[in-house]
Formats: structure tokens, C-alpha cells, sequence
């Protein structure tokens, strides 16, 4: 799908460049000796050790593991939310450790889409304005806007919701609110953290419905954190980690 | 969603706190207009009253009168000074007059006195407060009689009354002694008692032939002007008009020091006042305001996670100030407007408290409490509402900015 005008329009030259030349590897990212340390008090925790991984476009993966196994933390740096300690994060051929706060914005802004496994919405915003945040948090016409959101909300399923605030939904509704302001801009991909551990089973494999649909149907990429069986179930790649490091990386058809 | 749309929503997420610091801010409001309110009413009306005690808004003079006031200075051609100055857009009113010192004699007693001589022809009671306080008698008539209209406690020491006779005795334009006799055609009382003990008003034409003046000679012109706000600018104009190396043209801060004083050390104790009542207000604004930015913390980080920049959360910070600031200010016209209405238009009379003698730097100041707002106070107010409550917001939407994401993630 193309790209609107209004995020199009601000991409500078080099961008655009590094785009074109990584648009044929297979790889949307990689991280590459990547460890993560913590101070905590006087000891310190290394949540990612050494750790290197690539992503391809199009993948459904799951990162799983216990609790502490270093999952939120590599969506963390994956989604320049955090910075490693040592090693690099590659997403669409751009170190993230060299650009600036404006810059990590702009990228999490245009090219990374989180699902929280809170929903995180904003309170005082319809589904419809949650959805259309980031578009307008990129300056897309107010046209434009109104098309891709009720299109996404009708994807989602909550054609007819979207003057709901976040506390006249339920959770399951609101995570698929989550999901379509995740997918509204069409991100290179998006990092979905624990995104069932809130919500009934029901609802948890209606929600992975939709997902794999949108992996399936528009090639989303998707990387989930999780320890929740049905996601891994539905898992084309199981990266299991253990003490921040793989402990196994398999592939399934 | 536009930011300013999401600012106002997230005002009103916290109704009662957002509705307390509103009314502190109007409360803010209400002080600031009382204050300025009382400044520029009663300033503006100790000037104008000291205007109309005899110098005007401004004065011309003969150069060096008012250092060393003497009757051998004047001004040789008052009345062209005088059509000069009344041709000039603003000016409501010129008026040449004599004014020295003299011994007054009654047939029981002698003391010691101000003189203002007037001509009837050009005098009011709008900007003579003498002619306004009469309570006996009448001005002289003519401008060439031997009338003479004392205050009342001067007419108390000499025991005088309508139709007594009044000797004065003054140096003339030539340094000589002379005298002449008048006789009481009125009795003021201002209110002022070393102005109602001391001071008369005689014919200038009968003074200008006792002292030996021309018949155009004069020891000023008092210039009333429209707006006392403009007197400087007043001032520039008058002094390019009639200004030479003779003769000079003050405004009332140089020809009445002591008001200007006064006026000044009132001044700077308001804006103290109003300075003290403002830190107070951004006190609780600023903690109203870091109170819900620190509320927010993960739902910044969620904005931040998503894209939103860093200056985009300063902004929407600060357009929520901006609306806390407009809110404060309706809330602060709502309960505002009741006690200016009142101030305005009945005030609190004071005239109890302050005794016989309404004077300060030695001009009648009004016993009624009122207060009047200038239009340049209205916006000085406003400016400083919002300028309070930015200033009273940076640092929470500084801080705002500063949480990274993913530390505001960890509270998930």
C-alpha cells in the first residue's frame, strides 16, 4: 500500500535513499551484539547478553520466555524506546543508537506501530481520535484521516464504536483500538507487547484473528512478547529467550 | 484530534481541581483590579484636583520659577502663550494667573499667605477648585476690582467676613514693598487646611497694577489638559509651541513634587502587593499543573512511544496552561464585575476614618473608595494572567518532556 501524502511528503532525500536499498533485503531489522544492563542498587542486571537477531518483512513472531528473560527489553530497544548498553539496532537499514530524540520520534511516529498490554489509549479520545492520533501526529489531511481510520476501525471490527471513549469499551474493544492506531500509519512493523495477557481467551483469539489477517492480507510484520500459548500456537517464529539470551530460535510453516 | 481540542478535553479530566485553580487565578484577578483599579482612580483623581489648585496639568513658566519662586520673574506676553497652548488638540483649558507670597492684615491681625491672582473672564469652577469649594460669597466679579475671596480658616485668624476689608503687602516686580487693600467678596474651604489657612485669590488686573506688571504679565500659564495619562506627551507638544530660552514648561510631577512622591511610593507598594499576590497564584497554578503532568506520566510515555515529539507534549502542556489561564480569567470577569460595579459607581466612604483634613502632599485626596480600570490596566491584566500562568507552567511541561518513554512504560 502507498504511503500518504502527508508522512511522504516529509521524508528527506537519504531516507528515501536507504529505503530503496534496503527494500530488497529480507531483513526489516537486526540487532546485532546487542546486551542490555541495568543498575539495581548495587548489582547489575544484564536483561539482554550479547544478543543478536534479525526479523524479516512479513514475519508473525513471537519472543517468549519467562518473566525477566529480557522480552519487553528487546521490544524496548527494537522500538527505540530504550538504548543497549553495547551493540547495534538496525531497523530498515538505520542504526538507532545515531539518531536524535526528534528522530527516534519521527521513526516510532512513521514506521513502528506498539500494542501495549494495557491498550494504553488516551482517556479524553474516541476510538476514532486514538486511531487517527498518530496520523495527525504526522500532519495527514484532515481527509485523508477520516478514510483510513473508518476503514481501519471497520477492519477491526468497531464500525459504529468509534465515538466510544476508552471507558465505555470493553477490554477487548479497546485493544482493538490499540491495534488499529498500531496499523493506521501501515508501519514497517509493529512490536506488540503481551497484547492477550489482559483480555478473556474469547476475546484473546479473536484479537490474533485479526492480527495474523492483517500479517496474512496487508503483510504487516509483527513481533510479540509474550507467554500466552495461543499467541505461540499461532507463531510462524518462535524466538525463545532465557537470561537475555536465545535460548531457541525456530521456525514453523 | 487537534492539540488545542485535546488540551481542553484534558483540563476538565480533573473537574474540581481544575475549577479550584481557576477561581484562585480569579480570585488573582479580582486583587489585580482592585489594586490597579484604586491606583489608577485615585491617582488620576489627586492629579486632576492638583491641577485645579492653581498649576494645571502643566505649567508654563517664567525659566527658574520654580526653584526660587519670585515675583520679579514672569512672563511678558501671557496671552499669546495662552491662545498658543489652547490651540493645541487635547488642551481643554489655559489660564494666566499671578500667584506669590503676601502678609495678609484684617483690622484685628496679620499673617502670612499665599496669593493666586485670576481673571474672572477666564476662571471655572471645573478647573478652579477654589471657585468650586465657595461657601460664602462670590468671585469678584471683574478682573480689575479690589475683590478678594479667602479660605475659611484664614478668614478665621484675620476674623473676616463678606465685606470686610483685607490689606496685602507683597514685594512688586521691582524688589519694593507694596500694598493694597481689598475687600472679602467670598469665603472657599477645600478641605485642605494649610491651603483653606493660608490662601486668597485676588483680581489679577488690580494685582498687576500693585506690583508694577505689564498688562500682559503673568507668573504662569496652568494648562488643563484632557487625560492627565498624557501629560509627557502634552508637555512635548506645549513646549515645542511656546518653549524658548525665557520661559520653560513643566508638568505637574516638577511643579508638585510632593504628589508626584506620594503618587510614586503608592505606586511601587501596589505593584509589591500585586507582585506578592501573583507569586502566590503561580504557586498554585504550578503545583496544580505538575500535579497533572506527574498524573501522566505513562500516558506521556505512550504519546512519546507512538511518535508524538517531545516540543508537541511542550505544546500541548502549555495550550492547557493557556486554557487554565482563560478559564481563570472568565471565572475572575464573572466574579469581578459585581464589586467593580459597586467600587465604580458607589465606593466605600472612608470619611469617617480619615478626619477633617483630606490632604495628601498637600492636595485634597476624595474620602470615597472607588476604583476605575484604564483600558491599558484591563490589558496589563490580562497580559499578566497569561504570562503567570506560561511562566507558572514551563517547568511542568519541561518536565513533561524529560520522562523517557520507556520509564513511563514500566508503570504498565
Amino acid at each position: 500500500m502507498a504511503r500518504h501524502a502527508g508522512a511522504a511528503g516529509r521524508k528527506p532525500k537519504n531516507d528515501i535513499m536507504r529505503a530503496m536499498e534496503t527494500q530488497h533485503s529480507p531483513h526489516i531489522l537486526r540487532l546485532e551484539n546487542v546486551t542490555k544492563t541495568y543498575q539495581q542498587g548495587k548489582v547489575e542486571v544484564r536483561a539482554v547478553d550479547d544478543l543478536s537477531l534479525a526479523v524479516d518483512r512479513g514475519d508473525f513472531a513471537a519472543l517468549c520466555g519467562p518473566s525477566g528473560s529480557g522480552k519487553t527489553t528487546v521490544l524496548n530497544l527494537i522500538g527505540g524506546l530504550d538504548v543497549p548498553s553495547s551493540g547495534k539496532v538496525w531497523l530498515e537499514g538505520q542504526d538507532l543508537a545515531t539518531l536524535s530524540r526528534a528522530k527516534l520520534s519521527a521513526i516510532r511516529r512513521d514506521r513502528i506501530g506498539f500494542v501495549f498490554q494495557a491498550y494504553n489509549l488516551i482517556p479524553v479520545m474516541t476510538a476514532y481520535e486514538n486511531a487517527e492520533f498518530v496520523l495527525k501526529l504526522q500532519g495527514a489531511a484532515e481527509r485523508h484521516c477520516r478514510d483510513r481510520v473508518m476503514a481501519i476501525l471497520k477492519e477491526v471490527g468497531l464500525e459504529g464504536l468509534e465515538h466510544r471513549r476508552p471507558d465505555e469499551m470493553s477490554g477487548g474493544q479497546q485493544q482493538r483500538v490499540a491495534i488499529a492506531r498500531a496499523i493506521v500509519t501501515e508501519p514497517a512493523i509493529v512490536l506488540a507487547d503481551e497484547p492477550t495477557a489482559n483480555v478473556d481467551s474469547v476475546t484473546a483469539d479473536a484479537l490474533l484473528d485479526l492480527m495474523q489477517a492483517l500479517n496474512r492480507h496487508n503483510g504487516v510484520t509483527f513481533l510479540f512478547s509474550t507467554h500466552d500459548q495461543r499467541v505461540m500456537d499461532r507463531a510462524h517464529r518462535l524466538i525463545r529467550l532465557h537470561d537475555g539470551k536465545i535460548d531457541k530460535d525456530e521456525v514453523r510453516n | 484530534m487537534k492539540l488545542t481540542k485535546m488540551a481542553w478535553r484534558n483540563l476538565w479530566r480533573r473537574k474540581r481541581r481544575t475549577l479550584i485553580t481557576g477561581f484562585s487565578i480569579g480570585f488573582g484577578v479580582l486583587l489585580a483590579v482592585t489594586f490597579t483599579g484604586t491606583g489608577d482612580y485615585s491617582y488620576s483623581k489627586m492629579i486632576n484636583t492638583g491641577a485645579v489648585m492653581g498649576f494645571g496639568h502643566i505649567t508654563v513658566e517664567p525659566l527658574g520659577y520654580n526653584q526660587t519662586p519670585a515675583l520679579d520673574k514672569r512672563l511678558e506676553d501671557s496671552a499669546k502663550i495662552r491662545q498658543s497652548a489652547l490651540a493645541i488638540p487635547g488642551v481643554t483649558d489655559a489660564i494666566a494667573r499671578i500667584t506669590g507670597q503676601a502678609m495678609f492684615a484684617s483690622a484685628t491681625k496679620t499673617v502670612g499667605g499665599m496669593f493666586m491672582a485670576v481673571d474672572p473672564s477666564q476662571e471655572s469652577t471645573e478647573h478652579n477648585l477654589f471657585l468650586r469649594s465657595l461657601v460664602e460669597g462670590e468671585l469678584f466679579p471683574t478682573a480689575g476690582g479690589r475683590g478678594v475671596v479667602v479660605g475659611h480658616k484664614l478668614a478665621e485668624k484675620l476674623r473676616l467676613r463678606i465685606g470686610k476689608k483685607l490689606v496685602y503687602t507683597a514685594t512688586d516686580a521691582n524688589g519694593e514693598i507694596v500694598s493694597d487693600i481689598a475687600r472679602v467678596t467670598g469665603i472657599f474651604k477645600t478641605g485642605v487646611s494649610e491651603v483653606d489657612g493660608s490662601m486668597a485669590l485676588l483680581p489679577i488686573d488690580s494685582v498687576r497694577a500693585t506690583l508694577s506688571y505689564g498688562r500682559d504679565e503673568a507668573t504662569m500659564i496652568a494648562v488643563i489638559i484632557d487625560d492627565q495619562r498624557y501629560t509627557e506627551r502634552m508637555q512635548r507638544r506645549i513646549d515645542a509651541a511656546v518653549g524658548d530660552s525665557q520661559r520653560e514648561v513643566l508638568s505637574w510631577k516638577q511643579t508638585q513634587a510632593d504628589l508626584a512622591g506620594i503618587i510614586a511610593i503608592d505606586r511601587s507598594g501596589n505593584y509589591i502587593s500585586q507582585l506578592l499576590v501573583g507569586l502566590l497564584i503561580a504557586a498554585g497554578i504550578l503545583n496544580t499543573v505538575l500535579m497533572s503532568v506527574m498524573e501522566r506520566t505513562r500516558e506521556f510515555g505512550v504519546m512519546m512511544a507512538v511518535g508524538m515529539s517531545p516540543g508537541t507534549l511542550f505544546r500541548l502542556v502549555i495550550i492547557e496552561s493557556i486554557w487554565l489561564a482563560i478559564v481563570g480569567l472568565l471565572i475572575g470577569i464573572v466574579i469581578t464585575m459585581p464589586w467593580y460595579a459597586y467600587l465604580y459607581h458607589v465606593g466605600l466612604d472612608f470619611s469617617g476614618a480619615i478626619g477633617d483634613d483630606y490632604s495628601a502632599g498637600g492636595v485634597l485626596i476624595d474620602p470615597i473608595f472607588k476604583i476605575q480600570l484604564f483600558p491599558e490596566s484591563v490589558v496589563a491584566i490580562i497580559v499578566g494572567v497569561f504570562a503567570l500562568t506560561l511562566v507558572s507552567c514551563l517547568y511542568p511541561a519541561w518536565r513533561a518532556t524529560r520522562v523517557p518513554p520507556v520509564e513511563s512504560l514500566k508503570t504498565i
